[in-house]
């Protein structure tokens, strides 16, 4: 039993949340990229916001030999590279004390038990209480030597009064089997609701926003339904390759790496019903039914409604560069896909017949991942009987970058004709909120700190995912010879399949 | 920066401030004539103001965006008070895009006249690549004019937006109804009232012609939002929780003219705790909390000390004591817990500005009514 956190009569009408209980937070992968750039920068921001308890342990936990006080250092210079804010000597120095490092191979069990008593010795020393954080930013191949070997020295059982819980990075398997060996294996230590499954894009401001969009604004709820929406586009484009990862990515491809979790996520806040209250399992139990009703394609389907891509030769921001087969560490006979696009149809009552587009891309002009709901046309009288036929009202949320939301209407050019153009009405958060977002790491640290997994994904939701996905990799598989792989140059917005698949509904991309 | 988007001879001729933004700044103006102090603006014609607003966006040439998510209107009467609320109003719109209606008047002046200037205040978005703009209007009301002042404002609005009132004065019957009656929120500083329980009657009558729909936004209350935090913060853990029920004795020390600052912070535990005054003479600063065995008396002392508006503050209770301090000029509170035996701790956290810009900002970043405030009040009226 972890200890009942009361209510603090104090924080009445205060801005910032209760600060979290202190704890321990270990990072499986101290050495890590994630490490470096998000987790540690990250915490310090807390730190500096006046967000991290008092009493904080931060172990890391690698093979590498090194000392506390050379990790202390490498993360000092992370984290002045990395980090949001200027970083303060007087706050780094604080901070730098509660930074540890543990040296030990993930499959040697001795090195879990001498953790287990310098975690103990940390509850002496610093006051962490044996509240315990497990972070996986370690390759998902090593998730289950570590959690076996957090079980064997009874890290993952927390003594009464305190809690252990544990974050996993994604890829949370790579397939639905796999998926669901690794809920096993996890669930073999920590229980669901130990458990917090981070997927970054939920802790972004205008992700989070989508739902405050939709159910506090009584404009758009009775809109949002197959009765005056026409179509959906969910994009995310980047115009970076494959950079570093290579080793990951031949393996996983943009529909594992992207649409599983990310965009699937985003889809489940466009289409979710109202929830109960605020409360985790309320928002969850809403996502999971969205999920639910994401129709199956049979192996025919997946020819017609999802499209592969990989990048050829091309220009990015005037500059030329590689194919994706000529980059370091990819096959150069690679068929893995960069880009995908698929047709989704949510089968329920309030997204019937409403196609939700989804595409994901690499090497592409421009970054940025966004959702635009298309609204069905107005009647084809009054002015709509001109020449031209206006434009479709369009809301478009956007996440990254640049977050805020616009909604694209009609209005009359001024002059004595019935001339009607398209025009904007825009919402940047950026101009207007002049405070910058914590990071999204900052907000789902803090989070799953306090024990609020609203913003994590539960493990129904990551199976469902996984499920629809197998549909469309089965049927890639199942086909003799390698699955159809469309080419588009660097620098294009994906391939010409990907058009048509709008086109043949008689739709277009958005431009972004 | 200050500038507007028309060419023409600045107005005013009020006392020149500096915009402490360095050349090269994220706040440059890139495209615009700029001025490099604050002045009121252009001058404009009270009748035209909408008419030149527009050929100032016009001439921007689309380059800038204009924002507005309130209307912050500014009501002084000090001599050189529109320079300076021109340079206060260009940093709070670094971080909240609002319509400014800055206001000074001047009831004694014999004259009578209205005088009226637009400028736009710029900064570069925190997505780096938009320049966005906020209008000020700013008037000078002389004598008589004085009275225009609801039609000013009204004249004004950007419609649709809440409209906060910044009231640097102290307030005087009678309060004219047609003007309050739109107002969403008040702000003001309490710690500049000469007779807080007269103005607090004033304030709390005028909220009551407004239905309740203002909400009181006290700076002197605002000032205290990071030692809330701070004080708020040691509570939260279910370790530290019970301490709350055991508090003997509370001790702040406070900058001279800063002892209504403290006392609204005695007032905050006080309602927050359930404590009830151990002793019904006023001016008594006795306080009594209901325990298991019975009352326990709080020994609340202020003691007066040069430095921040609330330079520490010590909660002692059967086992434990708690303390904040605030250095001059620091921007970190330097907050200790320890027991009686037992561990200590310390930590950084932070502690803001007494500064004006600094308090309405934060003002503006909350929402929602003050009840807590309210609750505050109640419960040190008497002594404040």
């Amino acid at each position: 039993m972890t200890e009942k956190q009361q209510p603090n009569p104090l924080r009445e009408g205060l801005s910032t949340k209760a600060v979290p209980q202190p704890c321990a937070v270990v990072i499986f992968g101290a050495t890590g990229d994630l490490t470096h750039r998000k987790l540690v920068p990250a915490l310090y921001n807390i730190a500096a916001d006046g967000e991290l308890p008092p009493a904080v342990a931060v172990v890391g936990f690698a093979r590498r030999p090194k000392s506390d006080e050379e990790f202390r250092q490498e993360m000092e210079e992370a984290t002045r590279k990395f980090s949001r804010q200027t970083v303060r000597d007087e706050i780094w120095d604080g901070f730098a004390k509660s930074l540890f490092y543990h040296q030990s191979e993930f499959g040697d069990e001795a090195g879990y038990e001498r953790l287990a008593e310098r975690l103990d010795r940390l509850d002496k020393e610093s006051g962490t209480r044996g509240n315990r954080l497990f972070y996986f930013a370690a390759s998902p191949d090593q998730f289950e030597t570590i959690v076996q070997n957090l079980k064997k020295a009874g890290l993952n059982k927390a003594r009464d009064g305190s809690w252990a819980r544990v974050i996993l990075e994604k890829p949370f398997g790579t397939d639905l089997k796999s998926a669901r060996h690794l809920n096993r294996v996890v669930q073999s230590s920590f229980s669901e609701d130990q458990t917090y499954r981070i997927d970054h894009f939920l802790g972004k401001e205008t992700a989070q926003n989508i739902l405050v969009l939709r159910f506090a604004n009584a404009i758009f709820e009775p809109l949002w339904n197959a009765r005056y929406i026409d179509h959906v586009q969910i994009t995310a484009a980047e115009t970076l390759g494959v950079e570093n990862r290579a080793g990951y990515y031949e393996g996983a491809g943009a529909l594992r790496d992207m649409v599983q979790n990310h965009l699937l996520q985003l889809l489940c806040l466009v289409g979710m019903e109202p929830p109960t209250d605020l409360r985790a399992d309320s928002i969850r139990d809403e996502k999971v039914k969205v999920v639910r009703s994401i129709r199956r394609f049979s192996e025919e389907e997946v020819g017609i409604y999802v499209v592969r891509g990989q990048y050829i030769k091309g220009a990015i921001a005037g500059k030329s560069v590689a194919a994706y087969r000529e980059e370091k560490g990819v096959d150069p006979q690679s068929q893995t896909e960069t880009y995908v696009a698929l047709r989704v149809r949510v089968d329920n009552w309030r997204w019937a017949n409403v196609p939700i587009y989804v595409r994901v891309g690499k090497r592409l002009p421009k970054s940025g991942t966004e959702i635009s709901v298309h609204f069905k046309k107005a009647p084809q009288v009054l002015f709509n009987r001109e020449s031209q036929s206006p434009d479709q009202n369009v809301l478009v949320i956007r996440i990254q970058p640049d977050e805020g939301i616009s909604l694209r209407m009609q209005a009359k050019v001024p002059g004595t004709s019935f001339r009607i153009e398209s025009v904007k009405m825009d919402f940047h958060y950026g101009t207007s909120f002049g405070k910058a977002s914590p990071e999204a790491y900052e907000r789902l640290l803090l989070d799953a700190m306090a024990g609020d997994a609203t913003l994590f994904a539960r493990r129904d939701e990551v199976e469902e995912a996984w499920a629809f996905i197998d549909t469309i990799e089965e049927a890639w598989a199942e086909k003799e010879g390698p699955p159809q792989l469309c080419d588009y140059p660097a620098g294009s917005w994906g391939p010409e399949e990907a058009d048509e698949l709008l086109a043949r509904d008689g739709r277009t991309w958005r431009r972004l | 920066m200050n500038c507007w988007l028309a060419t023409g001879a600045p107005g005013g001729g009020y006392d020149a401030i500096s915009s402490g933004n360095a050349t090269g700044s994220r706040n440059d103006l890139i495209t615009m004539p700029a001025t490099e102090a604050f002045t009121a603006g252009l001058p404009v014609e009270v009748g035209q103001i909408d008419r030149e607003l527009k050929k100032l966006w016009d001439a921007s040439g689309g380059v800038m965006t204009r924002a507005s998510l309130i209307n912050l209107a500014v009501y002084s009467e000090a001599p050189d008070s529109l320079g300076r609320n021109t340079a206060i109003i260009s940093q709070i719109t670094e971080n909240h895009a609002c319509r400014a209606i800055v206001i000074a008047a001047d009831p004694e002046s014999k004259e009578s006249g209205v005088e009226a200037w637009i400028s736009a205040h710029c900064h570069v978005s925190q997505a780096g690549r938009k320049q966005v703009c906020s209008e000020q209007l700013s008037f000078l009301l002389k004598g008589k004019q004085c009275g225009l002042l609801p039609n000013i404002v009204f004249a004004q609005l950007d419609s649709d937006l809440p409209l906060y009132l910044w009231w640097q004065e102290e307030f005087r019957p009678p309060i004219d109804p047609q003007l309050w009656a739109w107002v969403d929120r008040v702000i003001y500083d309490s710690k500049i009232w000469r007779n807080f329980g007269e103005q607090m009657r004033l304030v709390e009558a005028t909220q009551r012609e407004a239905r309740q729909r203002i909400v009181l936004c006290d700076l002197n209350w605002e000032r205290l939002i990071h030692l809330r935090i701070a004080v708020a913060q040691f509570f939260d853990h279910p370790a530290t929780h019970h301490h709350l029920a055991g508090i003997k004795a509370l001790e702040i020390k406070h900058a001279p003219g800063f002892r209504s600052t403290a006392l609204l912070f005695v007032g905050w535990l006080a309602g927050q705790l359930g404590w009830e005054r151990s002793s019904a003479k006023a001016k008594s600063l006795g306080f009594r909390q209901k325990t298991d065995d019975g009352k326990q008396k709080i020994k609340v002392s202020l003691l007066r000390k040069e430095g921040e508006p609330i330079s520490a503050c010590r909660i002692t209770t059967e086992s434990a004591v708690f303390r904040i301090e605030h250095k001059p000029g620091a921007d970190l509170l330097d907050v200790f817990f320890g027991r009686t035996e037992g561990r200590k701790m310390r930590q950084l956290l932070p502690a803001g500005k007494n500064d004006v810009v600094e308090l309405v900002q934060e003002e503006l970043m909350r929402g929602g009514a003050h009840q807590v405030y309210l609750r505050a009040v109640e419960q040190v009226r008497d002594l404040l």
